[in-house]
This record gives C-alpha cells, structure tokens and sequence, in this order.
C-alpha cells in the first residue's frame, strides 16, 4: 500500500531548521533530519501529532481544511468538537460559542453532545451483546486505530465496530438536512472543527468505510481568532442566545471531551481509560498479550487527558478540562437520547462501521527470511560501534535507529559525528 | 551464506524488578515483527517469552533469555537461577501457583504461566533442580513468512 501523502501533517521546509525535537519526541521513530531538514517516513507515521505540539519553529503544519477554502461551499454545516467549548473564557457557554459559529457565516451548526451520549449507550449495547473478545477498544480515536492496524494487528478484531460520534452526526445530517434545510445534498458539505489533525486522515482514508461522512476538519487554532473576536462583538446578541436556547446539551456527551468520557457512565462493565501516547501503547501490549481479559471496554486517546489536550488547542488543557467538567455538572447526567431511538439506530446496524478494521503490516528489515536475520545480526554489531548518546545529530532520532537505517540501506555509519572523530 | 543465517541475543533478567517487567518480551516481540514473521508467531512468542520474564522477576534470583532465530524457527532457553521447582507436574497444572499474596495483589499469579508457555510453544521442555534454578526450552515453528 502506499502511503505517501496520506498523513495529517507536513514540514514547512523554510520554517524546519533541522533541529531533533520533532525526532526526539516521535513516538514511532518515523521522523529523521535529511539534509538539514525533517522529513516524516510515511509507513511508520501513526497521525499523532506529537511532532507539531514539540516543534520550537511552528514548522510542522496540520493538512487541516483552511477557513478560506469555505467560502466557495454553497452550503456550509459545522459539527464543532466538544473539546471547543472548553477553549474561552470561563464564562462562555456552549450556546454563545455555536452562536458565534452561525455569525461566522456557516449555514448550519450541529451540537454533537447528543451524539457523544448515543454514542456511549451503543458502546453499552454492543458490550452486553458481546462476551468476547476481551478487552473491547473503542473507536474514536483515529490515531489508536492506526496504532492497531500497524502494531497491534491482532487486536484489530477487539475494536468495537461503531462509528465515532463526528462520522454518525455527519451521516445523520446528510440523511435529514437536505429535507430540513430544503437544499440539494450536492451543495452541502460537512466540517468538523477539530482539536488534532488526525481526524483529517479519518476523513480523506477512512478505515471503516468507503468514503467519510465529511468533508473536512477544521483545526481549533486556526478558527479560535475568529470565533473569539465575533463573541466580542456581539455581545448583545450573545447574550440572547441564552434566553432561546436552541438546542439541547448531554452532560454526558459533552464530557467525551475527556479521558474516560467514554467509561465514565458504564455501570455494569469493568472499563479503563488510558490517554497520552506512550501509555497507549503500554496498554495496548498489553491487552495484546492477553493480560487484560478482565477489562470490558478499553477507552485510549493519544492525546494527554483525551481529546482536550489534542495538539491543534489552545487553551491551556487544565484550565480547559475545568471548564468542561463545570459544563458536565452544569448539564447534569440526566439522558436527552431516547432509548428507542436508541435501539432502532442500533438494530438497523446504522451506527456501524461498513466493513472491518484490517491490520497494516510495516515492512520487515527483509523480505527474505535469512536475509532478514542477517541483517539483524549486522544492525546488533553496528549498535555497539555507536556511542549510545542517542543525540540525534546523524539524522536518526537514537543509536539504535541509526543502526536499523544503515541496514535499511537509509544511512551509513559515517552519518554519526561520534565514528568519524575516532576514526579520522 | 544461508546456512550461517542465525540471529542471536541474549536478554538478562533480574529477579524482583518488576518495574521493567515486559521489556524483553517486547523487545523480542519486536525484533520478530522486524525479521518478518507472521504476527500470529510474533504473538504466540511474546506471550511465551512473558510469561518466562515475568516467572523469573516472581520466583528466581536472575536469569536470562537466550533467543535464536533461523529461517523457519526460532529457539528460546530460559534460564535462572532460582529456588527451582519441586512438582513440574503439579506446577504444568492450570491454576496451580504459588504466588504470594503481594504478587497476585499485582495481578500476577494466577497459575497460568507455565501451561500458557507450553499453549503458545510448538515444542516445550522444562528441566528444574531444586535449590538451583530451572531452565525451559521453547520453539516456535515459523513457515508462513511474510513478503
């Protein structure tokens, strides 16, 4: 399969200044310096986007839908993230923030809370339904389905086969709008507005589906400005929103913005909620090796404390998790999802995903067994003749990645500064 | 030049650290993944290799694992020194442990290491003195190379 130019994120080679940070903090080694600048291996990049939150140059660019390309779109719907509403000032509330989005100019917006919630109540369904496999992973993360595909693959059967809230609020609004809105489906496209760039892959290579329900995700750092600045202005009107209020809010949805949003009304199952990238993937061995068996629903985010502290934010993410858990308080746990609504969209297999999530095998140091081994034998002997300081300044983000690229045919020992002193 | 093809490293073990429990198996794990195994042998040996990382960290005073790679096989001795077990029978048995109460507080104990090894392991033998230390032979059967 190919990859190339399947990723969320890129380099502006004039702002890269081919310095390691991007490197050092990649969690899948898939970033190296080549003639002073970084470049992203396509095979390896899992959409985590650690590598945009930890660059000092603002050089790595999310391939998120600009707010200019919008004004050609006959008919704009916006489905905001929950994780927006934690992103200003304490005293914004949801109304105000989807107010401003109207203002903005987008023809419709569309709470997703209520799907959050519907969403969480499938997971239930699907988990009662289900006795194994065990631990079941939940989908929303578009990022741990690609950790599965590509390093997990055996778990690939223990992710539970329902669309993420964004794709199932899309798909319903595709269904109804034109109806409601009384305008051709051709003319109405769909946007996310979105706290990581990986939701952009989900869209443009989806791994459940054949085409996405959207059209594009729009990063919160780039639509923040504009969203701030018309809540200023307006603050009359702002203020009206209050006094008719459109829409109804789930506490419950709205606290998917955070780990455990997921686990956090499930009363009958054992669940766990893990977030950050690293432990992840600690969980994710884990549940591979069979030593989580006792876990029902397994909920991981790769972003630190769920999707709130996704890389494309801005808000500080404790300030913005306090603001989410006043809103869920706010709001109450009281259900706004109909239970028969509920089962009818869930017998009717509506939620689910189109076909099965396929594991993605990365390419082995050889294609021929002996070959392979001894390759692996070489990179052993290599990785002693390094000097383990994992510094970073042949290109390679540690020693022993250094070694696996001079056997991949990618570098040569001479690239370390270290080998060369010694032997000149 | 095929015939020489063998990869080998040994992994050393140290009874009681279970703060680094699992790094070996993941490291093999990994290195398997890279040789181009099939994943469902890159699972059965790191299931296999875990249970015996993790059997020496609960039991024995050190140990390491030896693994060997050749085309179509990979060969794994586990070898500690250790307090050595009494009844390899009565230990074969599913259920049977005997962890102490902090260990299984842990999550671990749960009677299932050595019957899991032999589950996952295309051949399996076990030999162990007592007072000295025990020591397993594993292979894992690996045709079906990926391309």
């Amino acid at each position: 399969m190919n990859y190339a130019g399947r990723h969320s994120v890129e380099i502006n080679a004039e702002r890269c200044i081919g310095c390691v940070h991007c490197m050092i903090a990649c969690p899948t080694k898939a970033i190296r310096i080549r003639e002073g600048k970084a470049r992203i291996i396509d095979e390896l990049c899992i959409d985590c986007g650690e590598c945009l939150r930890f660059c000092p140059e603002d050089a790595v660019e999310s391939k998120t839908t600009s707010v200019s390309d919008l004004k050609a779109v006959p008919y704009k719907v916006v489905i905001p993230s929950t994780v927006l509403y934690g992103q200003f000032e304490n005293a914004t509330l949801p109304n105000e923030i989807l107010f401003a989005l109207r203002r903005i100019g987008f023809d419709y917006v569309y709470e997703i809370s209520t799907i959050c919630e519907l969403n969480n109540s499938a997971l239930e369904m699907y988990l009662n339904a289900h006795p194994v496999p065990r631990p079941l992973i939940s989908s929303t993360c578009p990022v741990v389905i690609r950790l599965i595909q590509r390093r997990f693959p055996s778990l690939c059967g223990h992710i539970i086969p329902i669309e993420p809230p964004r794709e199932n609020a899309a798909k319903i609004l595709r269904a109804n709008l034109p109806r409601i809105a009384k305008v051709p489906a051709s003319s109405i496209k769909i946007f996310h507005i979105t706290p990581c760039p990986a939701k952009m892959v989900s869209i443009n290579h989806p791994a459940s589906m054949e085409k996405s329900y959207l059209d594009g995700a729009i990063s919160i750092r780039d639509i923040f400005k504009t969203i701030y600045q018309t809540l200023r202005q307006n603050r009359e009107e702002t203020i009206m929103s209050h006094l008719f209020p459109e829409t109804i809010f789930s506490g419950t949805g709205v606290g998917t913005a955070l780990s455990g949003g997921e686990t956090r009304g499930l009363k009958s199952h054992r669940t766990v909620a893990v977030s950050g990238v690293r432990d992840t993937i600690r969980a994710l061995n884990q549940a591979e090796l069979g030593l989580l068996k006792d876990v029902d629903l397994l909920e991981c985010t790769v972003c630190p404390d769920g999707c709130i502290g996704g890389p494309l934010t801005v808000e500080n993410r404790y300030l913005a998790k306090s603001r989410i858990l006043r809103l869920v308080q706010m709001m109450g746990e009281r259900t706004v999802v109909d239970s028969s609504d509920m089962n009818q969209l869930y017998n009717k297999d509506f939620l689910s995903f189109h076909f099965p999530i396929k594991p993605l095998e990365s390419p082995p140091l050889d294609t021929d067994p002996a070959q392979a081994i001894t390759k692996a034998k070489r990179r052993n002997e290599l990785f002693l003749r390094l000097p383990r300081k994992d510094c970073g300044a042949c290109g390679a983000p540690d020693c022993r990645t250094l070694a696996d690229d001079i056997v991949r045919g990618q570098a040569i020992l001479e690239d370390c500064p270290f080998v060369k002193k010694e032997e000149t | 030049m095929t015939r020489e093809a063998v990869f080998e490293q040994e992994f050393p073990v140290k009874g009681g650290d279970f703060s680094r429990a699992g790094n070996v198996s993941w490291e093999i794990r990994n290195l398997l993944k890279e040789l181009g195994l099939s994943s469902s042998v890159v699972l059965r040996a790191a299931i296999a290799t875990y249970e015996a990382e993790m059997n020496i960290i609960m039991y024995a005073w050190e140990g390491r694992l030896l693994l060997s790679v050749v085309p179509g096989r990979v060969h794994v001795v586990v070898e500690d020194s250790g307090p050595g077990i009494e009844d390899i029978e009565l230990a074969m048995t599913e259920g049977y442990s005997t962890a102490t109460p902090e260990m299984r507080e842990l999550g671990f104990g749960a009677g299932m290491g050595l019957a899991n090894i032999k589950k996952n392991s295309d051949a399996f033998s076990i030999t162990s003195n007592v007072g000295s230390g025990t020591r397993l032979e594993l292979t894992f059967l690996t045709n079906g190379h990926r391309t």
